[in-house]
């Protein structure tokens, strides 16, 4: 521990120096864990928005235009994996809302509101009225209300797949979040898609689901897909289906890794210069303390011992740093919040720390190779 | 019969690569515990380089040095670090104090290469100080100090291991006629009551006169190497 202590002393008797130091890793990894974690949250954001509020796995039968029955054993398969979060059956069909001379599509989702909040969020998502879904009761989205001059306790008349035509009371306005959504979507009750449907107990055009990590539906799909229950249906997933999306996110990932990596190299460069030049100015301390018999590596561990000092400090600083930007950040910028992405301040404090120690490797070996006899003929 | 404490077996010492300059040739002496002598020529003699070739501190280009009748060239840098630390106390003509840390830091330092117990460690510096006379500056820096004191602090440094002996290299070199005197008989003190062994590089005849041996260096070789029974031993 010697070699700890007289970091110590070295570190505290250059203030500036050292504060400079500490301050350039703060900086960096400050910029680490703001950066990191703004572009993790806007990644997280958009994959919410995207895939948040809909299906993620989606199981309908192989051959189109079937209906999927349900049955028991598919129904154990689906809560036995504890990666799906919810499954709500669906039954859903085109019809046109019509208006005067107006036609408008309407993309319609029978089901039970309290299934379809799982996925759905409708219930949270009511502007206007309050979400019922029974009866003769359709809840539609807010810009599809808006332009048809919507309310609720309107009636709405659809004109169903074979052409009857229905006549239902609006219950609610939502909206759902994406503008696509808010035009054509609509919700029925589960009974009613099924007349219109014709379809008996337990058959459906789709089960929905979502998994606990979005990025799971893939595993999860080829899980369904092997499994006997599912023989005869289809499934199909998020991600397969947002190719570009995945694209644009991953892309957007590695231009943040890139900026990430030379902010990190700028700031070895700085801590190994700064460093080599501290390691130069104690070149006459060191010469002494091995004419007086410390040897060779201890001698080296002092500079590795000071950057281990400078690199803790500085990266604590630097987490300080980054936690205080993404607070001020989602003050500025209310529509939005960072999270702070602790798995990712926990390793951008490791790399600063090891940054660091890197950066140490070239003078404290200088420092080891040091003859004492150099700095004692010199004077 | 006991081994000698030290062995200077034909030195030789020859800096440079392209232009060669040989500073020591073929320097034989050996020194026993407790001695109490000194080295002396004209500048540029090979004074130094003798000494820091004896000291450790540098490997001869031929000849070898032998403590305890064992060979410090087969013991490697980490072997020698750790003899320098434990058998050889070093005052040099600049105290080669280091400025971070205060007197009695720097007095301990070598307890604290040898791994002692801080805490005795400085007990044993508080006593060394006290017996150089530097009661009071404990805590001081070193920068804080006079010449005189920094020299002292820089002998007292050079004892906390309780050397078997001490180098010194024209140690009064930077200090007027009073501390001069002051670190000679500081030496002597020393000698007679801890047994401590002194070999003192010097270019001044009257302070070589004081010592009970004088090896004298001439361009490079050992030309005398003479008992001297008219030092004045310590009161
Ligand atoms: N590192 C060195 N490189 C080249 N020549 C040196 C070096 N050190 C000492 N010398 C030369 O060796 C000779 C002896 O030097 P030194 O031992 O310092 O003498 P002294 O201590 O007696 O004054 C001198 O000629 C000096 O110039
Ligand atoms: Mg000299």
């Amino acid at each position: 521990m010697l070699s700890l202590r007289i970091a110590a002393r070295f570190l505290r008797r250059n203030p500036v120096q050292s504060g400079l130091i500490a301050a350039g890793i703060a900086v960096g990894i400050g910029v680490q864990v703001f950066l990191g974690s703004l572009i993790t949250s806007l990644q997280q954001n958009l994959v919410d928005e995207t895939v948040g509020s809909s299906p993620q796995v989606t199981v309908v039968a192989a051959a189109e235009g079937d209906p999927v029955d349900l049955t028991p054993t598919m129904w154990d398969a689906l809560s036995r994996d504890d990666r799906v979060t919810t499954a709500v059956p669906v039954r859903r069909f085109s019809a046109i809302y019509r208006r005067k001379a107006e036609s408008v599509p309407l993309q319609v989702v029978g089901g039970d509101l309290g299934a379809l909040d799982t996925i759905y969020d409708i219930s949270k998502r009511v502007v206007a009225g309050r979400a019922r879904l029974s009866g003769d009761a359709v809840i539609v989205g807010k810009d599809f209300a808006k332009a048809n001059g919507l309310a609720p306790g309107d009636a709405a008349t659809l004109v169903l797949p074979d052409g009857r035509v229905a006549g239902r009371t609006v219950t609610a306005v939502a909206d759902f979040g994406a503008a696509a959504a808010n035009e054509t979507l609509a919700f029925v009750p589960a009974g009613f898609a099924g007349d219109v449907l014709d379809l008996g107990d337990g058959q459906y055009t789709a089960v929905e689901m979502q998994v606990s990590d979005v990025f799971q539906s893939t595993a999860v799909a080829d899980a369904l897909r092997a499994d006997p229950a599912f023989a005869g249906t289809k499934v199909t997933e998020w991600q397969s289906q947002n190719r570009d999306l995945l694209t644009a996110l991953q892309s957007q990932s590695s231009s943040s890794y890139t900026i990430q990596a030379f902010v990190l190299i700028a700031v070895a460069l700085g801590i190994a210069s700064t460093l080599a030049i501290s390691a130069v100015q104690k070149t006459r301390q060191i010469g002494i303390l091995k004419a007086m018999g410390m040897h060779d590596s201890r001698a080296g561990r002092i500079f590795l011992w000071q950057a281990a000092l400078l690199g803790v400090t500085g990266a604590a600083v630097g987490v300080g740093v980054g936690l205080a930007l993404i607070v001020l950040f989602s003050r500025l910028a209310s529509t939005f919040t960072i999270t702070p992405q602790w798995s990712f301040v926990a390793v951008s404090f490791a790399v600063g720390v090891l940054v660091a120690l890197l950066s140490s490797l070239i003078p404290s070996r200088r420092t080891s190779r040091l003859d004492p006899i150099e700095v004692i003929q010199s004077g | 019969m006991a081994e000698h404490l030290l062995v200077a077996d034909g030195l030789g010492k020859t800096y440079g690569d392209v232009v060669k300059t040989t500073a020591l040739s073929d320097v034989t002496f050996s020194v026993e515990r407790g001695e109490f002598a000194s080295v002396i020529g004209q500048s540029g003699s090979g004074k130094s380089t003798l000494l820091n070739l004896i000291g450790l501190l540098d490997t001869p280009t031929t000849g070898q040095v032998l403590v305890d009748g064992r060979e410090t060239a087969a013991l490697g840098r980490r072997g020698r670090a750790r003899l320098r630390n434990e058998l050889l106390g070093f005052v040099f003509q600049f105290h080669h104090l280091l400025p971070e840390f205060s007197v009695v830091e720097n007095v301990l330092m070598p307890g604290l290469i040898a791994g002692r117990d801080a805490r005795r460690s400085r007990v044993r510096a508080e006593e060394v100080l006290a017996l150089l006379g530097l009661e009071g500056l404990e805590d001081k820096n070193a920068n804080e100090l006079s010449g005189g004191q920094k020299q002292r602090v820089a002998i007292g440094r050079a004892l906390l291991n309780e050397p078997a002996l001490v180098l010194a290299d024209e140690p009064t070199g930077n200090l007027d006629t009073a501390n001069t005197a002051r670190v000679y008989e500081l030496f002597r003190k020393v000698n007679a009551e801890l047994g401590t062994g002194f070999l003192i590089v010097t270019h001044d005849r009257s302070v070589a006169q004081q010592t009970d041996r004088i090896l004298e260096i001439s361009d490079g070789r050992l030309v005398q190497d003479v008992r001297n029974t008219y030092a004045a031993p310590a009161p």
